[in-house]
């Protein structure tokens, strides 16, 4: 097809302008709705052309002329959803863009016939067995006109979906990277390829068109696979170059940030998002959850009622509405928002695991469970229910049961210091305290969110008598949060100094012992022992030694960070107990 | 935008958001293949008595179990099974099928309207509340609670089933006319046939509860009683597979799959299974609210007892033993001694890795008494029993004690434990050196009918005990020289536990360990040697013992001394007394090999008092023997012969061959030694006595093939004919004994030094 062959840079941004009015325009009539919403968003946000550059559309053939008048029926009907009827009508068309229409109607009426009839199947068991029936006809039919080499990139695209469909991944793969090849410029083969690749090994052994569109593809397939720097660094060139305007990169980079837990990122840019889009519903879900975590009821509320007028049969407007629940502590109503999700989609990963969580606060623990079950059989690879499962496991007090889950979860998330901690937590309920300082360690090594795992550890080491040790750890604690300069209330911070000015008053440095005793004084719960501490070390003092004259700087202020007690952020692989299933 | 193609359904069996695989409590439906069964089951209620004979009629009625229970089967298949019982009866459920996917949607409405007619009269065809009386009910049942579209859809899935199963009997008729025309469709039809079938490789069509159910029992109590006769790990798996892929809510198919996982040795996918099955278990014991909140709390103890058990199993005690206290904990929370009684058995079972007090174990079979927990009782008995013996306690308490037991055994009908009791009883009888007794209650084992054949029809189970049984009977067989007896029941063995069951390991350690002797016997140091590696891999000590031994057949002495000494010191720190006392022996044999046998007396006094204070006739009597030989070395023959008659009774009665051919071979070699003082004529009678007794020991030694023994037995022969006078004999002898040379190396060991 003329004006589709794409360019490998971003050299030319009104080429690539035109090529997306012409995409968009393409999938359009060949009813692709996603791919060309996808491609007319990001053409939006491009400058608009002048009129002497504005495309003529694409000349009819011959053969588009004979099936004109079926093709044009036939769309009326597909777009009304009578994909049967229009399929009767385009059958024997020649042109491409009929055959396309004609295949997808008929793919399309067998998916909506599955749907229908999963509803009464004779029997519970058969619910699984319920398939698309027109599926392998059509991949005969496909296959023929692929190895006669028949088919354009929509044709393409269709078998890889209808190989996909069948559980074929990895001939479904192959056609998609073909589809690429052959229409670099149709969203929707790149999108189903990002659901088939798995792991990043996999993504190395695939030979990609040399396009521009392939900047998108790989920004979006490492947002999936976690791979957050690189998607980063992605999208940030894809908006250097000029789509700073595109609402689809803005929300992905949101999500991006997201996934780092970069939350005041996230929702910074989401605010945004919002104001350049107010009625976009995608990824509002990820939104609802940033919100959520900082507790911003107000807000939330408003988003809830926003997403509620627009539309309230989404996926996305349940979830919200169901954090928005969560957060006043209304977990049924919550809950029931959450089915409500999945009822709409039961393939949504993210309702499953929200619901586990509200029924872990309602102390409704077998259906927590239940719940992070489906959550895994839906998607191994989430974390979040692992972690949840454990957590359970653990309200039920069974440490040792629980620890499978947690390792689970540290497997798939393995610098994510929550687990760590949590696995720290359950070795030290099981009196497993080497295999608990290890946890801490290295959690306190990928960096900790939470900021517990030093004090734990110093705790440990404090129980096993290994003053020293505690001791630098306190230090480091203290550091950590001065050099972080939060003002957040830190409960263990009194008992750090209570140690330290303990310690520091063993090994008969007074003046060490001294400068703790009196931040000890700043706290409520430490202040008698601070007192105390002190006239002791005044006594002492005065007993025998003469004071040192200098004052030397408090220790603990990061300027005087002494060079051999930095710990050293090497990260050590995590050894732990012989069996890790 | 990938969500298109997502199926975007509703979901009518979900509530309280978890999905129900059985909302309306059906267990199962109408299926084509049902309507075929229940064809036949009509058919027979109407050809009355008369018109089948008697013979045909027991075996459809044989044949109706398999049947209801059954997964689903081609229609061409259902056929032949009903032909092969009763032809013509097959012929009428054929047309009735026929007329009735040929015809429509009525017939088979009509067909289920008249199905209740069999319950009704005077005399019904069919009892209401009995098998097949359940089945039609069900059937009838599920059948009126299917929707307009849904009975539909069954008609048109009936016309299909037959529609198969015609295609199938006309292929396999004949099918040759063939145009041109329908060629081609006929490959545009293979071609769609093709692609159908490679998917259908892989589901063979999902299975109602009551089909899986029965499918994961049946499975369950093989993969206990007869491996064998189970599915393959790999098909098993991919069975349960395709049952979740249908009802992942199925959990007993995940417990399943946690014991396939464990016959193939999976440590990851088994934990991943267990952890599963109680992950769903849980919701479906807080479901059914008979137990309450306690029904709930129950799977958890349980959950955690099981993963236990299968730690112990991979052999990580500690990982087991931290899952064991969780499980004690949460069951002493919520007071269930029954759970707890559990706990405390395994507690035993990981305590006896590391220890051997059995205070916990006497204490766990009283309470387990008191809680009426007869298995788990006996069970406790048994590891006494067992643990009690190696401990040296008499057999008469241990006999009495297992005898208590089975008495509880044969009351609770636990025909498992009868079975171990009497392999228990062999072991110990082999272990007391009773070889008699040992092997009369292996056959007692074998020859007895397991209670459980009532049952099942199968005639024996292919348990552990028997595995064990057997084994103990090859090797004594082995240790009479009756070698083409034991290698019979080793390939017996082989069919009945193929090397990749569970208790192969026995069998073939019990394999070689026989092939091992004989290579020895026949001074095949090499073969032995080979031999080695696979007794290690199977049991490092006993391979560690071998290897030894044969280094000292080989006259490599210091290597077996250092390899002997540190075995001593790891089997006193295991209480592995049986092995310690094997050792000394082989220690002393190697002092008074290198020429030091006043060294070797304190060691064979050791290991005399051990033998003597666990019982260990067996080990005694060779104790003894090697105590006379040292003594004959030392050149106190006359205490020797003393101490030799003592010992020779118990070996004569139960001892191995070799042994016996090894006593009488050293009598005749005391009897020889102490002559020298006597006076002629007297001496004359000592040397006629000593050869008799040689020709004795020759012909033991014959048995077992020890060419090596029967050659030194064949020289002191010759010598002593000599010292007689009798040329002819003693030319005989000689000959034989070089014949004998020629063919087997020498290994430079001066004949008196030899046991």
């Amino acid at each position: 097809m003329p004006g589709l062959s794409t360019s490998s840079g971003f050299s030319n941004l009104r080429e690539i302008k035109k090529q997306l009015l012409l995409i968009a325009g393409l999938t359009r009539e060949r009813g692709l709705l996603h791919s060309s919403k996808w491609s007319a968003e990001l053409a939006f946000s491009l400058p608009a052309l002048p009129l002497a550059e504005l495309q003529p559309p694409p000349p009819i053939t011959e053969e588009d002329a004979q099936d004109m008048d079926a093709y044009t029926l036939a769309k009326a009907y597909f777009d009304v959803k009578e994909y049967d009827r229009a399929a009767h009508f385009l059958h024997g068309c020649n042109s491409k863009k009929a055959y396309f229409l004609y295949m997808y109607s008929r793919y399309l009426s067998g998916e909506k016939k599955k749907d229908d009839e999963t509803v009464d199947s004779l029997g519970p068991l058969e619910k699984g067995q319920v398939k698309n029936e027109a599926l392998r006809e059509l991949r005969v039919e496909l296959s023929k006109k692929h190895q006669a080499r028949e088919l354009d990139g929509f044709g393409l695209y269709l078998y890889g979906v209808v190989l996909r469909k069948l559980d074929l991944v990895k001939e479904a793969i192959d056609v998609f990277v073909e589809a690429t090849h052959v229409l670099p410029l149709h969203w929707g083969a790149w999108l189903e390829l990002c659901n088939l690749i798995t792991d990043k090994e996999m993504l190395k052994f695939l030979s990609l068109p040399d396009t521009w569109m392939k900047e998108f593809f790989l920004a979006h397939i490492y947002t999936e696979l976690q791979l957050i720097e690189e998607a980063l660094q992605k999208y940030q060139n894809l908006i250097d170059v000029g789509f700073s305007k595109s609402s689809y990169i803005v929300s992905q980079i949101a999500v991006a940030y997201h996934n780092i837990r970069d939350i005041d990122k996230a929702l910074s840019i989401f605010n945004e998002l919002r104001k350049q889009d107010p009625y976009r519903i995608e990824n509002m879900d990820t939104f609802s959850n940033l919100l959520y975590v900082r507790s911003m009821k107000s807000e939330l509320s408003y988003l809830a009622h926003n997403l509620c007028e627009i539309d309230k049969y989404r996926v996305e407007t349940c979830c919200v509405i169901g954090n928005y629940y969560s957060l006043r502590s209304q977990h049924e109503k919550a809950a029931l928002y959450f089915q409500r999700a999945l009822k709409l989609n039961p393939r949504y990963l993210g309702a499953w695991t929200l619901m586990g969580h509200e029924y872990m606060e309602m102390k409704n623990t077998s259906a927590a469970i239940q719940a992070y079950r489906h959550a895994i059989e839906v998607n191994k690879r989430d974390y979040r229910a692992w972690y949840g499962l454990g957590q359970t496991y653990e309200i039920l007090k069974m440490p040792f049961y629980c620890l499978y889950y947690y390792r689970r979860a540290h497997q798939l998330r393995p610098n994510d210091s929550r687990m760590l901690v949590a696995l720290g937590e359950c070795y030290e309920k099981l009196n497993q305290l080497v295999e608990a300082k290890k946890c801490y360690w290295r959690a306190y090594a990928v960096g900790d969110v939470e900021k517990m795992a030093l004090v734990k550890l110093a705790k440990l080491h404090e129980q096993l008598t290994e003053s020293e040790q505690a001791a630098q750890c306190y230090i480091k604690y203290i550091q950590d949060i001065y050099s972080c300069g939060e003002i957040v209330e830190h409960l263990e911070e009194s008992t750090a100094f209570r140690y330290l000015a303990q310690y520091y008053f063993k090994c008969k440095l007074w003046d060490e012992a001294s400068t703790c005793a009196q931040k000890c004084c700043a706290f409520n719960d430490t202040r008698e022992e601070g007192k105390a501490l002190l006239r002791q070390i005044l006594q002492l003092r005065n007993q025998g030694e003469t004071p040192s004259t200098e004052m030397p700087a408090p220790f603990f202020l990061p300027a005087s960070l002494s060079a051999n007690n930095t710990p050293t952020r090497r990260v050590s692989p995590l050894n732990l107990s012989s069996v890790t299933p | 935008m990938a969500s298109v193609h997502e199926s975007l359904y509703f979901n009518p069996m979900m509530t309280n958001g978890v999905v129900h695989a059985n909302v309306f409590g059906i267990k199962d439906w109408v299926t084509p293949y049902k309507i075929a069964v229940l064809v036949l089951l009509n058919e027979m209620g109407r050809t009355g008595e008369g018109a089948v004979s008697l013979m045909e009629r027991r075996r459809l009625n044989q044949l109706l179990l398999p049947l209801l229970q059954g997964p689903d089967i081609t229609l061409s298949k259902l056929y032949k099974l009903i032909e092969e019982s009763c032809p013509q009866l097959a012929n009428s459920v054929q047309i009735r099928i026929k007329l009735m996917a040929e015809g429509e949607l009525k017939d088979m409405e009509q067909f289920f309207d008249d199905l209740s007619d069999s319950f009704s009269g005077t005399e019904p065809e069919v009892h209401k509340t009995s098998v097949v009386g359940l089945f039609l009910r069900h059937m009838i049942l599920a059948y009126s609670k299917l929707s307009f579209s849904q009975v539909f859809k069954l008609y048109t899935a009936l016309q299909q089933y037959f529609q198969n199963g015609e295609k199938k009997t006309v292929e396999d008729a004949d099918m040759e006319l063939t145009n041109r025309d329908e060629g081609e469709r006929k490959m545009e039809k293979e071609e769609l046939d093709v692609s159908i079938r490679e998917e259908e490789v892989s589901c063979s069509g999902p299975l109602s509860q009551k089909q899986a159910e029965f499918f994961l029992s049946q499975q369950a109590s093989l993969l206990k009683n007869d491996e064998t006769k189970a599915l393959t790990p790999a098909s098993l798996q991919k069975e349960l597979n395709n049952l979740l892929k249908f009802n992942p809510d199925f959990a007993e198919a995940h417990y399943l799959s946690y014991l396939n996982n464990l016959r193939v040795q999976d440590v990851f996918s088994s934990t991943h299974s267990l952890l599963h099955y109680f992950d769903r278990l849980i919701l479906t014991g807080a479901e059914s609210k008979s137990n309450g909140e306690e029904g709930y709390g129950r799977s958890l103890r349980y959950a955690a007892l099981n993963l236990a058990a299968l730690h112990c199993r991979f052999g990580h005690y500690q990982q087991a033993e931290l899952a064991l206290q969780e499980a004690i904990r949460i069951a002493q929370e919520s007071n269930d001694h029954v759970c707890l009684q559990h706990c405390l058995s395994w507690l035993y079972v990981l305590g006896q890795k590391r220890s051997d007090s059995y205070v916990l174990l006497e204490h766990s079979v009283k309470k387990a008494v008191h809680f009426g927990l007869p298995y788990l009782a006996s069970l406790g008995i048994q590891s006494l029993v067992q643990q009690r013996a190696f401990a040296g306690k008499t057999a008469n308490k241990l006999m009495d004690a297992l005898k208590d037991s089975d008495l509880l055994h044969w009351k609770h009908s636990l025909s498992e434990l009868i079975d171990i009791s009497i392999a228990q009883k062999t072991a110990i009888w082999r272990l007391y050196g009773r070889s008699t007794m040992a092997l009369q209650q292996a056959q007692m084992l074998l020859s007895m009918n397991s209670l459980e054949s009532v049952n099942s029809g199968v005639q024996q189970n292919n348990t552990e005990s028997f595995a064990v049984a057997l084994c103990h009977l090859a090797e004594l067989h082995a240790e009479q020289g009756c070698f083409a007896a034991a290698s019979e029941v080793l390939k017996h063995l082989k069919e009945r536990f193929p090397p990749n069951s569970q208790h192969a390991q026995l069998w073939m350690l019990c394999d070689q360990k026989i092939q091992f002797d004989r290579a020895m016997n026949d001074g095949k140091y090499h073969l032995a040697d080979s031999l080695v590696t696979g007794i290690t891999a199977l049991n490092s000590i006993e391979g560690v013992y071998r290897k030894a031994v044969v280094l000292q057949a080989q006259n490599q002495m210091s290597e077996a001394h250092k390899l002997l000494q540190k075995l001593l010191i790891h089997c006193q720190k295991i209480r592995n007394t049986e092995m310690v006392i094997s050792v000394l022996l082989s220690v002393a044999e190697l002092y008074w090999r290198s020429s030091s046998p006043t060294i070797a007396l304190p060691v064979l006094l050791q290991a005399l008092a051990l033998s003597k204070e666990y019982r260990l006739q067996y080990l005694a009597s060779e104790t003894v023997l090697n105590l006379a030989f040292a003594q004959l070395i030392l050149g106190i023959p006359e205490q020797a012969l003393s101490l030799l008659h003592m010992a020779i009774e118990p070996i004569l009665a139960d001892g191995a061959v070799l042994d016996k051919g090894r006593a009488m071979f050293l009598v005749a070699k005391c009897q020889v030694a102490s002559a020298a003082s006597y006076d002629p004529l007297k001496k004359a009678e000592v040397l006629e006595a000593a050869v008799e007794n040689l020709n004795e020991a020759k012909n033991y030694f014959a048995k077992v093939d020890c060419k090596e023994q029967i050659r030194d037995v064949v020289y002191f022969q010759a010598r002593l004919y000599h010292t007689l006078g009798k040329t002819q004999e003693r030319n005989r002898c000689a000959m034989l004994f070089r014949q004998l040379h020629q063919e087997l190396p020498f290994h430079g060991v001066p004949l008196i030094n030899h046991l």
